[in-house]
């Protein structure tokens, strides 16, 4: 993952002379063209995409998603599994067409990207060891948690809990994994995340809780590069079939439905706008 | 399409890199690989002397010192860096007893890990370096000294280390080099150096052009300082040949 990083810096910093003064046609002709639309997903973050155990194929919500705005451009779909850091550079050099990566619907980013309508939302929240004691944010002053590079979830948590010590890894699982040692007293991440990981502990589950308060509200949207209107169109347009025809809803309950790890009883949300709240 | 689109590349703009948190933030980056560089350095320079002459000592007495010497620098050296630093960060610490472990945690556990990955990764290439050093001095030196009634240890402190000193420093010297570069893998255990703090300002400001490109020009600046040192001491010391 460090190497990506590496490789990323070295090639702008190589491409950069090229960078310059170069326009380009549609980026949905471009598309069109190729056959194909390159989707950068994480890969690691269940049950948005992950590796299935079974067909070590990427499988999951978003991935679901990608597959339908590919059927509705008519073209094969292709996944480029990405860190998280990496996503929206990526995505601005060109090297995905699109981002399916829990990715962050914010203000921010809006000025740098463009977002699909709201795919999913959800919040984000601390998952805590029990033995430490903690059971409000407010208690993680100087205290350090553990989570992903270059997602919104430093920031957030920065902002709630100003003092508090963060140290950041390039994927979900490692995070995780640094705070089962007890590397840190809390693990920070969307709220659908901490539940998957949550629920995949099993009976070492009653040694950890997720405090109740949420650090924020994060709307989840697919990223496109910015003023690629009519590739925005042709996504929206596949998100808001998916949503009258019922097949979000559907897909709502493959992945988070009660007869998932994660048991979510109702959707909350509709795939129906693309405004968020700054 | 492989390039991004002009109009949608924002202008080339350093100013908001160079002051306020994101300054700071990468400045913290900066001292910690600095920091890293040099006790890594300090460290490591005297486990490579000691494995260089475990490698060297004579095979009668020693010879279990000798491949305990050859399989640390092989194992070491034939494993990359980066599974070194996931292995003293994610698995070492978690042999230790319960206290030593609670209080580690508590400290600067990933400066630490990344510490001693980079301690030993080095000093097995260094320990190769200072024996090659050791034996570009002729066997006639050793014997010569052991003729007149030195022992290992005076005839390597009188006789064979001054000589030798000349032709290691180089080649030392440019692992300095790399460990100074070998400090960006520390971020994959959220050390927070340089790269870990270059990606931090990118995730936030956005300008990942000119994060990384300060972030390269400061990995290059101290690189070639490291080679003009390298330089200087060739230059004032030329490696002589001994006399035969």
């Amino acid at each position: 993952m460090t190497l990506t990083v590496t490789r990323r810096a070295l090639f702008v910093i190589a491409t950069s002379a090229a960078m310059m003064g170069l326009a380009h046609a549609d980026q949905l002709d471009d598309i069109r063209k190729k056959g194909e639309l390159v989707v950068g997903v994480l890969g690691t973050d269940e049950p948005n995409s992950f590796v299935d155990p079974k067909t070590r194929e990427i499988v999951g919500y978003e991935v679901d998603l990608a597959k339908a705005v590919a059927q509705k451009l008519g073209v094969k779909l292709k996944l480029k599994q990405l860190a998280v850091a990496a996503r929206i550079p990526e995505l601005q050099q060109g090297h995905v067409d699109l981002l399916a990566a829990s990715l962050t619907h914010n203000k921010e980013r809006e000025a740098v990207i463009d977002f699909s309508l709201t795919t999913f939302v959800t919040g984000q929240k601390v998952l805590v060891k029990k033995d430490s004691g903690i059971t409000a944010l407010n208690q993680l002053a100087g205290k350090k948690v553990v989570t992903v590079k270059g997602g919104t979830q430093e920031p957030n948590v920065r902002k709630a809990v100003p003092s508090v010590e963060v140290v950041t890894f390039d994927t979900g699982p490692q995070a995780f994994q640094a705070l089962q040692q007890g590397k840190g007293v809390g693990f920070v991440n969307d709220e659908v995340s901490l539940l998957d990981q949550f629920a995949k502990l099993g009976p070492a589950a009653a040694q950890y809780e997720i405090l109740p308060a949420n650090l924020s509200v994060e709307p989840l949207a697919l990223g496109l590069r910015k003023g690629e209107t009519k590739l925005k169109a042709q996504v929206d347009g596949a998100l808001r079939e998916l949503e009258a025809n019922g097949t979000a809803a559907q897909l709502f309950n493959k992945w988070y439905g009660p007869t998932t790890r994660l048991k979510f009883q109702t959707r909350s949300f509709k795939i129906d706008s693309d405004q968020v709240e700054g | 399409m492989f390039f991004p689109d002009a109009d949608v590349m924002p202008e080339l703009d350093f100013t908001p890199l160079l002051h306020g948190q994101f300054l700071d933030w990468l400045a913290a980056g900066v001292r910690l690989s600095l920091t890293l560089t040099v006790l890594a350095l300090v460290l490591a320079l005297p486990l490579a002397t000691g494995v260089a002459l475990a490698r060297l000592a004579p095979s009668a007495p020693f010879a279990p010192l000798r491949w305990l010497a050859t399989f640390f620098i092989e194992a070491v050296r034939n494993v990359p860096l980066l599974a070194h630093m996931l292995f003293w960060y994610f698995a070492v610490p978690e042999l230790l007893p319960d206290g030593l472990k609670a209080r580690l945690y508590a400290g600067n556990v990933e400066a630490a890990a990344a510490l001693a990955a980079l301690v030993v990764y080095t000093a097995a290439y260094m320990a190769e370096d200072i024996r090659s050093g050791l034996r570009s001095v002729p066997a006639g030196q050793w014997e010569a000294s052991r003729a007149l009634g030195l022992g290992f240890i005076a005839a390597l402190r009188w006789v064979v280390l001054p000589q030798a000193l000349r032709a290691t420093v180089p080649p030392l010297i440019s692992q300095t080099l790399n460990l100074w570069k070998n400090t960006s893998i520390a971020t994959v255990v959220g050390a927070a150096e340089l790269m870990y703090q270059a990606q931090r300002v990118e995730s936030a400001s956005f300008r990942g052009f000119e994060t990384f490109a300060l972030a390269t020009a400061t990995y290059l600046g101290v690189s070639l300082l490291i080679t003009a040192l390298g330089a200087l001491y060739q230059h004032r010391f030329p490696a002589r040949p001994a006399a035969h």
